[in-house]
């Protein structure tokens, strides 16, 4: 039996014309038969014919009855389905299109953003337990620090005198110059406390990790490479370990390699080094002072006994007790957050926010979608209600009108993962460079699921309408006066209940990125205090162990100085500490000298910069007081400084701070009284989005770093001016690296990568949303005024202007688009509150963006209506009349 | 309509169907007052079900069919009982009495 079954399958798909041509014949025999049988009983030859006709009960309905009797029905009409599934939408390429597009863009933009936030966000630290991972600082409430670092001393009693860690570590960043490898560069380099590796469970590629030995003051220098490193400067030599490397001029043994798939956490970069705190010729300074300065990050991983309320309550006690033994220490309170946290924190809420709108995006287009396989429906009831009549069952014409939908789906599907992939390639370059990195960002399969299976659900859903109608509705009246009649009032509801919903979501989307762009458009406008334009910059660092002195520092500063003056072309320069906004910032505290001291805990403070006499000039800062630093400011003149106006008004409100005394310096074991000479203008100095805070400028020669940023002023091209410094500087000394070049007003722009790169998502979606919410109007209205062309050429018949045909149709879309409107700012407004964090000079309720928003809805709501009001405009009512 | 109904109902058909043809080959029509004159009237084939029965048993090669002329000379497809299909009414005749049988039971038990 199988066979033969298996045979008339093979039968059934391959020779169906024969099969068919036999049915047909078969039926109709019968029919004639019947007929025959009839005329033998006396009926005439006519009657006989329609009474064998009716009792047949339809040829075409006898015919499909077999046919879904045969087996490999279920296949034959599949690949039947599919065929005139495909026919039916190539032959309305425009609403596939449409509809294709509207659903590839909402799954490509939702997975490609869902990919990054779940690489950035959701996925667990590449760290053993990661859970237990927490960061302590030590903050100060009442003077509003908070997420600082942690000074030495507080860190070696948390270390060895705590029951709620397993183990505890700090670290802390800067450069050292890497010679004898090739050219000399600077290599990013963690300075870490012995326990490092340890706490986060990290084994090397190839040798050891630090042993608490190495951290000891006195022991031999060691350090670790990062696999990348090892590959580019030591061509992945596995003989590395126990060779000898040279780090600002001091020979370092190489005691094993990390993997590159080790991050740092805060300080990851692919090329570094690891290097004991005791080892590092800049930050070992804090070992021995008993100086408080909060400067290391301290990571610790809490033993799984612990709980949450026992960890605090330690800390508390700790806390304390170092309270009462520094008094320094006063205000100060020790505070834990999960790892985790302190690493995405700043990047939470922009990256939600893109979520939340690309999920916008998804709805939308998926409301777009819906409305038009509605409108569509509508189009099809009456094609659908001839084939009833014609003998197709309901469940066949459903079964058919789902695969059409589905292969809607599927394509729309198929090209959003296409969609999804170009994002995240396109995405992934264009992620400000401050966002944590621990993952790399691919394509999220469970996302592009979801999102897939949410656009197939949407099309199903929404395509089987026209059959659910169908199922209860009358052929009769499709065809008879129905068609006429227009449109049944519950789709027709449904549609502009769609619309509606559409608009009010774009409503949010288009004020969420409009506020983020008049917030940009602040940000970017703001007066930095000082003019870039024409500046190039270069970060010049003195190796430490051959440049130790700050005489030495000041003198190489000096030389630089006088070559670059002597080089053709360049209008001027100067070298500063922290260059602002582009590095920021040293924070010291400074007293004013003569006022009363203030109480413990408490301090003044203000940004510090180190300059050459020349800053002013190249970086156009204005004086407006007083005199500026000149070159008979140097080590064994008498000691100033100049104060921005901020730290005037501030400071000295009624009297004049010039001749006053300043008491402050860095490093603290700097610290002199200085002399006000005189006032300068405020400057951005942490960034364009805060305010001018107070600030002092030291001679460079009076307080000379080991490193500096060089500023040029210049009209020649950035690589002469470039050339120009890397000829001093490797004049002075080869062996020095010139690196961190850049153009001032581009580093600035770099500045704003994470607001601007928010700022051009939001509106990407914002502008997508809004072509979506036009097509959504363009469906409905353009539906409407199809259904409605009877109507309308009797209206024109009776005497109606085309004019009041074309302001008639025009109302009906504003009225949906106000109440899409009127829904929407109430959302848009919530919304815009939950980013109030985010937005610069601009408030949630912007009366500038939501007055905009609405008239760009309406503009673009009236300009999807045009098309079809047109339409409308032109209907001859002696057409209209004869139509159906 | 419950499944089971369903299948009884099926069956039955399918039964009478095999009945009729057991006497000799006919065609749909002569298969569907066949079966009217020996029920008497009580059943009523209408080609809606008897084409797609025919054509399932011949699927299931119970029957096999082939065109011939009829008894005023028209073109008419034959039906014809295989072994199959022999087999498979006396399995069903078997099953209709049981059922029939137990059904009388019940009915008389009340």
């Amino acid at each position: 039996m199988g066979l033969e079954h298996l045979a008339s399958l093979l039968r059934n798909l391959f020779h169906k014309q024969r099969e068919e041509r036999e049915l047909d014949a078969e039926v109709r025999a019968h029919e004639l038969l019947m007929a025959d049988e009839k005329i033998r009983a006396g009926i005439d030859l006519q009657e006989a014919r329609r009474q064998a006709r009716l009792e047949l009960g339809g040829l075409e309905q006898v015919k499909e009855q077999v046919r879904e009797m045969r087996s490999g029905h279920g296949l034959e009409i599949f690949i039947q389905d599919v065929r005139f599934g495909l026919r039916m939408l190539r032959k309305s390429p425009g609403f596939t299109a449409v509809a294709v597009l509207t659903l590839a863009l909402g799954i490509g933009a939702n997975t490609s953003i869902f990919s990054v936030v779940s690489a950035v966000l959701l996925r667990p630290l590449p760290y053993a337990n990661p859970g237990q991972l927490i960061f302590v600082s030590e903050a100060k409430p009442e003077a509003g620090i908070s997420g600082l670092g942690m000074s030495y001393p507080t860190f070696t009693e948390l270390r060895d005198d705590n029951r709620v860690f397993s183990a505890i570590a700090g670290l802390g960043g800067h450069a050292l110059v890497l010679t004898g490898h090739g050219e000399p560069s600077e290599v990013s380099t963690v300075v870490v406390t012995s326990e490092f590796f340890s706490v986060l469970a990290a084994e090397p590629l190839l040798g050891r990790a630090f042993v608490a030995e190495d951290g000891q003051r006195g022991a031999a220098p060691v350090v670790v490479l990062s696999e990348n490193l090892w590959h580019d400067r030591f061509g992945a030599d596995p003989r590395i370990i126990s060779r000898s490397i040279t780090l600002d001029m001091r020979p370092y043994t190489v005691i094993g390699v990390m993997p590159a798939s080790f991050h740092t956490p805060f300080l990851n970069q692919t090329n570094q080094v690891w290097i004991p705190l005791a080892q590092d010729p800049l930050f070992s300074v804090w070992m021995t002072k008993p100086l408080r300065e909060h400067w290391m990050a301290v990571i610790a991983r809490v033993r799984p006994d612990i709980s949450s309320a026992q960890l605090r309550t330690e800390l508390d006690t700790i806390g304390a007790r170092l309270a009462n033994e520094f008094p320094a220490e006063k205000g100060w309170a020790i505070r834990t957050e999960p790892l985790q946290q302190t690493i995405t924190g700043d990047v939470k809420l922009p990256l939600l926010l893109l979520l939340g709108a690309v999920g916008l995006v998804l709805l939308i287009a998926c409301t777009n979608v819906a409305n038009l396989l509605l409108s569509r429906a509508t189009w099809r009831s009456k094609e659908i209600a001839i084939r009833i009549a014609l003998g197709a069952g309901k469940r066949r014409i459903g079964r058919q009108l789902l695969t059409e939908c589905a292969i809607l789906g599927l394509l729309g599907g198929l090209t959003g993962t296409l969609v999804a992939y170009w994002g995240v390639a396109t995405l992934v370059p264009l992620l400000p460079s401050s966002l944590p990195k621990f993952h790399s960002i691919r394509v999220d399969s469970w996302v592009l699921v979801f999102a897939f299976v949410l656009s197939l659900a949407t099309t199903l859903v929404f395509g089987l309408a026209p059959v659910l109608s169908a199922a209860g509705s009358d052929p009769h009246k499709e065809l008879g006066e129905g068609a006429r009649a227009g449109e049944s009032a519950g789709p027709r509801r449904a549609r502009t209940f769609l619309a509606v919903a559409e608009i009010a979501l774009a409503m949010v989307l288009l004020t969420g990125a409009g506020l983020l762009m008049r917030s940009f458009s602040e940000l970017t406008s703001v007066n930095p205090g000082f003019e870039p334009d024409h500046v190039v910059k270069a970060m010049v660092s003195l190796p430490q162990f051959q440049y130790s002195t700050p005489k030495q520092w000041a003198a190489f500063s000096e030389e630089l100085m006088t070559g670059l003056q002597a080089q053709p072309g360049m209008q001027d320069s100067a070298i500063a500490g922290p260059l602002p906004i582009v590095d920021c910032c040293i924070t010291l505290a400074f007293q004013i000298v003569g006022n009363p001291p203030l109480p413990a805990g408490t301090d003044d403070s203000a940004n510090y910069v180190p300059v050459s006499p020349h800053y002013f000039s190249v970086m156009g800062i204005p004086l407006l007081r007083g005199r500026l630093f000149n070159e008979s400011d140097s080590s064994s003149s008498a000691p100033v400084a100049l104060i921005t106006e901020a730290l005037a008004k501030h400071y000295f409100p009624n009297e004049d701070p010039l001749g006053r005394h300043l008491l402050f310096g860095f490093p603290a074991n700097g610290i002199v009284s200085r002399e006000i000479v005189g006032i300068v203008g405020d400057i951005h100095d942490v960034s364009l989005g805060k305010e001018p805070g107070p600030m002092l400028y030291v001679p460079f020669a009076q307080a000379p770093l080991y490193g500096a940023e060089v500023v040029v002023k210049s009209m020649l091209s950035t690589s002469a001016v470039v050339g120009a410094i890397r000829a001093v500087t490797h004049g002075i000394d080869k062996n020095l690296p010139v690196t961190d070049i850049a153009q001032l007003p581009n580093a600035l722009n770099a500045s704003v990568a994470q607001p601007r790169f928010r700022t051009l998502l939001l509106g990407l979606f914002g502008a997508i949303a809004l072509i979506l919410a036009a097509v959504g109007i363009f469906g409905v209205i353009s539906y409407s005024v199809s259904r409605r062309t009877r109507e309308l050429g009797i209206r024109m018949a009776l005497g109606a202007q085309p004019g009041s045909v074309l302001s008639m149709i025009m109302r009906e879309t504003l009225a949906l688009t106000l109440i899409g409107i009127a829904v929407g700012i109430p959302c848009a407004v919530a919304t815009a509150r939950l980013i109030t964090h985010l937005l610069f000079k601009v408030t949630p309720y912007d009366p500038v963006t939501l007055a905009l928003v609405p008239l760009v809805l309406i503009a673009v709501g009236a300009l999807a209506s045009y098309i079809p009001a047109r339409r409308a405009m032109r209907v001859d009512p002696m057409v209209a009349l004869r139509y159906e | 309509m419950p499944p089971e109904q369903t299948n009884l109902l099926q069956g039955t058909l399918d039964m009478m169907i095999l009945k009729s043809l057991a006497l000799g080959e006919m065609h749909g029509l002569g298969i569907s007052r066949r079966i009217e004159q020996i029920t008497k009237g009580t059943f009523q084939v209408k080609p809606g079900s008897l084409f797609p029965a025919l054509h399932r048993m011949e699927e299931q090669g119970w029957l096999v069919s082939c065109w011939g002329e009829s008894e005023n000379n028209r073109r008419a497809k034959y039906y014809k009982l295989t072994g199959a299909g022999r087999h498979q009414l006396e399995a069903e005749t078997k099953r209709w009495r049981r059922i029939v049988f137990a059904i009388s039971r019940t009915l008389e038990a009340s």
